[in-house]
C-alpha cells in the first residue's frame, strides 16, 4: 500500500517544479510557432550572404576604388505578430559587419548619441584626442525592408507564412541594386485537449 | 463519526471555493463602484486581491484596461498580452476542468473570455500601442483581430464580430496610407451594424466615403461611392490641403455585471423538479452620454458599440449549453442527496447543504469594459484648436501634434485622463471629477 502512495507522489509533485536547461543559442527550438530567435538569426545569415554575393559590391568597389558604406534603415513589421525588429537588425549588422566586404555606418539613433559625445570633447577633451566635427562617412546604400505575413486558420490548425523583404538601394541615384527575399511558412497544430 | 469524516473533506473544498469566489465577488463589487471611484482608486484595491489561477485572465483583463485609462500603457500592454495568450492556450478542452463542472459549478472552468472579449482584448492592445506612438504595433493587433474574428464567424451569425474593431482597423489602415484594407474594414464595420439592425454613425458614414472616394483617384462615378453617397444622403468631405482630421474615440459608462437565477426545471425521469442555477443581466439601466466636441459648433459622439448588448448577446447564444450542463449537474447532485438519505437523515441534510452551497452560476466577465464605445470623426483647419467641452479641455492643433492629417483621441467618462495619437503630454484637465459631465 505504502510503495503506491509514494508512486502517486511522486508522479503528482514530478510537473510541480521549475526546470532550466542551458541549451546553445544557435539551437532552434519552436514552442508556439510564432517568429522566434532561430527565425531572426537564420534570414538575416541568409539574405546577407545572398546581398554580398551580389555584382552591386564589386560595381561599386571598380567604379569608386573603396568599399561600399551601408547603412540599416527601416525595417518595417507589417506582420501578424509583435516582432522585436531589434534582434533582426543587430544580426544583419553583425552579418555585414563582420564580412569585412563594407563599411557599416551607424544608424540615426547611434550618430546622434556620438555626435553628442563629439560636441562633449570639443568642450571637455585635450586638443590631440579631439575628434573634429563634419568628418562623418557618409553611407552610399541604405538597407530596408519589411516582414509580411499570411495567416491561413481553420479550426485547431493554422498556417503562417512569413515574407522578409529588403532593398538595398543607391543614396546618390535611388536605384535598387539588389533585392532581397526570404520565406518561411510553419503549419501549426495546436493540442485539443489539455489536462 | 465515520459520516463526518467521509463529509470532512468535500466541505474543506466547499469552503475553499466560496472563499475563491469572494474573489470574484469583490471584483464584481469594484466593478459596480467604478463609475463613481474612477480607474486610480479602482486599480489600488484591484491590485490588492490575489486571484486563483482560473480567474487569471479575467483579472489581467481588467487590470490591463484600468492601467489603460490611467496611462500606464507599458503595464496595460503587459497584462492584456498576457492575458490573450492565456485566454488562446485555453481554447483547448481540459479535462479536469470539465470534469470539476459538470460534477460541481462552472466556476471551476479557466476564464477563456467571451466571443466579444476575445476580440476586445485586440482593439484595447492596438489602442495602447497607437497612442504609445507605435502605428505598426496597432497594426498587428488588427491584424490578429481580423484572423480572431474570422475564427469566431460564420455566414449566418455576427457573434464575435464588432463593428468598433473593424472601424479602428480601417483606421490604422488608413493612417498607414493602405486605402484598399482600410476600405475592407469599413466595408465589414458597416456590415455588421447593417445586420444588426442599428444606425450606421457618422463618423463611419464620412470613412466609407471618404475612402472609397480616395481610393479612385476622386472619381465621383465609382459604383461603390455612389452606393454610399444614396445611402447617406450627402457627398464626401475630404479634408483641404490646411485641414486634417480628428478621430474621436469615447468609451462611457462601465458594463452591467451578471447577476445568477435560480431557476426550477422539470426532469420526466426523476419526476421532479430540479434548482438549477445560470448565469443572467440583468435589464440594463445605462442611459447612452455623448461627448461633446468643439470644433467651429458643438458636435457628439455616436455608439458604434454597445458592449451592454454585446454582452447580453454572449450570453444569450451560450446560454442553451449552459443550460444542459446546470440541467445534468442538478440531476446528478439530486441523486447524491437522495442516495444520502438512504444512509440517514443527517447525511441526505448534509449532502443537500452541500449541493446547494457548491451550485455557482458563472458570473465571470470582462466587467470594467465601458456600456458603450462611440466616435466622431472631425474636420478641422490644422492650425485650429478643438474643446472636449465636458472635460474642460482643448485638443492641441493637429499641427501641434506634429500630424498633417490625423489626429486620434479616447475620452473616458470614468477620469479626465485623454490619451492621444501622436502622442501628446498634458492632455488632462485640471478641474472636475471623474464622471462629471
Amino acid at each position: 500500500m505504502k510503495i503506491w502512495v509514494v508512486i502517486f507522489a511522486v508522479l503528482l509533485f514530478s510537473g510541480c517544479g521549475t526546470s532550466v536547461e542551458r541549451v546553445d543559442s544557435d539551437s532552434t527550438i519552436d514552442l508556439s510557432g510564432a517568429w522566434n530567435d532561430s527565425d531572426s538569426r537564420l534570414v538575416a545569415q541568409e539574405m546577407i550572404q545572398d546581398v554580398l554575393s551580389r555584382p552591386w559590391i564589386t560595381d561599386f568597389t571598380t567604379r569608386s576604388g573603396e568599399r561600399p558604406a551601408v547603412i540599416v534603415g527601416t525595417v518595417r513589421n507589417l506582420s501578424h505578430e509583435h516582432i522585436n525588429l531589434k534582434t533582426f537588425v543587430a544580426d544583419m549588422e553583425r552579418e555585414l559587419v563582420n564580412s569585412g566586404r563594407v563599411d557599416f555606418v551607424a544608424s540615426k539613433d547611434e550618430r546622434g548619441e556620438i555626435r553628442d559625445e563629439r560636441l562633449d570633447q570639443d568642450l571637455n577633451a585635450r586638443d590631440d584626442t579631439r575628434n573634429a566635427a563634419g568628418q562623418e562617412l557618409g553611407a552610399d546604400f541604405m538597407l530596408s525592408g519589411q516582414i509580411n505575413t499570411i495567416i491561413d486558420a481553420e479550426g485547431k490548425q493554422q498556417v503562417r507564412f512569413y515574407q522578409v523583404d529588403l532593398t538595398l538601394i543607391s543614396m546618390a541615384d535611388n536605384r535598387k541594386v539588389w533585392l532581397g527575399q526570404k520565406k518561411i511558412k510553419k503549419l501549426i497544430k495546436n493540442p485539443s485537449i489539455r489536462y | 463519526m465515520h459520516l463526518f469524516r467521509f463529509l470532512a473533506t468535500p466541505m474543506v473544498m466547499l469552503c475553499l471555493l466560496y472563499l475563491q469566489g469572494c474573489t470574484a465577488w469583490q471584483i464584481n463589487q469594484l466593478s459596480a463602484e467604478l463609475p463613481a471611484v474612477g480607474p486610480e482608486k479602482t486599480l489600488e484595491k484591484l491590485e490588492d486581491i490575489d486571484p486563483p489561477d482560473r480567474d487569471r485572465s479575467k483579472y489581467l483583463l481588467n487590470r490591463g484596461l484600468l492601467k489603460f485609462y490611467t496611462g500606464d500603457l507599458a503595464g496595460s500592454r503587459q497584462d492584456l498580452e498576457q492575458a490573450k495568450a492565456i485566454m488562446m492556450s485555453l481554447k483547448a478542452v481540459s479535462l479536469s476542468e470539465n470534469f470539476g463542472a459538470l460534477t460541481t459549478n462552472e466556476t471551476l472552468r479557466s476564464y477563456g473570455g467571451t466571443p466579444s472579449e476575445q476580440v476586445l482584448v485586440h482593439a484595447m492592445l492596438a489602442m495602447g500601442y497607437l497612442f504609445s506612438g507605435d502605428r505598426d504595433g496597432a497594426r498587428v493587433e488588427m491584424l490578429q483581430a481580423d484572423v480572431t474574428m474570422s475564427q469566431l464567424g460564420d455566414t449566418e451569425s455576427v457573434s464575435g464580430q464588432l463593428a468598433s474593431v473593424r472601424f479602428l482597423a480601417g483606421l490604422v489602415y488608413e493612417m498607414n496610407g493602405e486605402l484598399d484594407d482600410a476600405m475592407i474594414s469599413y466595408r465589414r464595420a458597416h456590415q455588421i451594424i447593417r445586420a444588426r439592425k442599428e444606425k450606421v454613425p457618422e463618423a463611419l458614414a464620412s470613412s466609407l466615403l471618404n475612402v472609397s472616394l480616395r481610393r479612385n483617384n476622386e472619381n465621383r462615378n465609382d459604383a461603390e461611392y455612389q452606393r454610399y453617397v444614396s445611402e447617406f444622403g450627402r457627398e464626401a468631405s475630404l479634408p483641404g490641403a490646411h485641414e486634417g482630421e480628428w478621430i474621436v474615440f469615447y468609451h462611457d459608462g462601465v458594463v452591467t455585471n451578471k447577476t445568477e437565477t435560480r431557476l426550477l426545471v422539470f426532469d420526466p425521469n426523476l419526476e421532479a423538479q430540479i434548482s438549477v442555477v445560470m448565469p443572467n443581466y440583468p435589464p440594463s439601466r445605462y442611459q447612452t452620454r455623448h461627448l461633446s466636441i468643439k470644433v467651429g459648433d458643438i458636435r457628439n459622439t455616436e455608439v458604434i458599440e454597445m458592449i451592454e448588448q454585446r454582452a447580453r448577446e454572449d450570453l444569450a447564444d451560450q446560454s442553451a449549453k449552459t443550460m444542459a450542463a446546470a440541467t445534468v449537474r442538478a440531476i446528478t447532485k439530486y441523486q447524491m442527496v437522495r442516495k444520502a438519505r438512504e444512509s440517514g437523515e443527517l447525511g441526505g441534510f448534509l449532502a443537500n447543504i452541500a449541493g446547494l452551497l457548491s451550485e455557482q452560476a458563472d458570473v465571470r466577465s470582462w466587467n470594467m469594459l465601458p456600456s458603450s464605445i462611440q466616435l466622431a470623426r472631425l474636420v478641422t483647419p490644422l492650425d485650429a484648436s478643438v474643446g472636449i467641452v465636458a472635460k474642460n479641455v482643448e485638443l492641441p492643433a493637429l499641427n501641434k501634434l506634429g500630424s498633417r492629417h490625423y489626429g486620434v483621441v479616447l475620452v473616458t467618462s470614468l477620469n479626465n485622463r485623454l490619451l492621444s495619437y501622436p502622442p501628446y503630454e498634458g492632455l488632462e484637465s485640471i478641474e472636475g471629477q471623474p464622471n462629471e459631465q
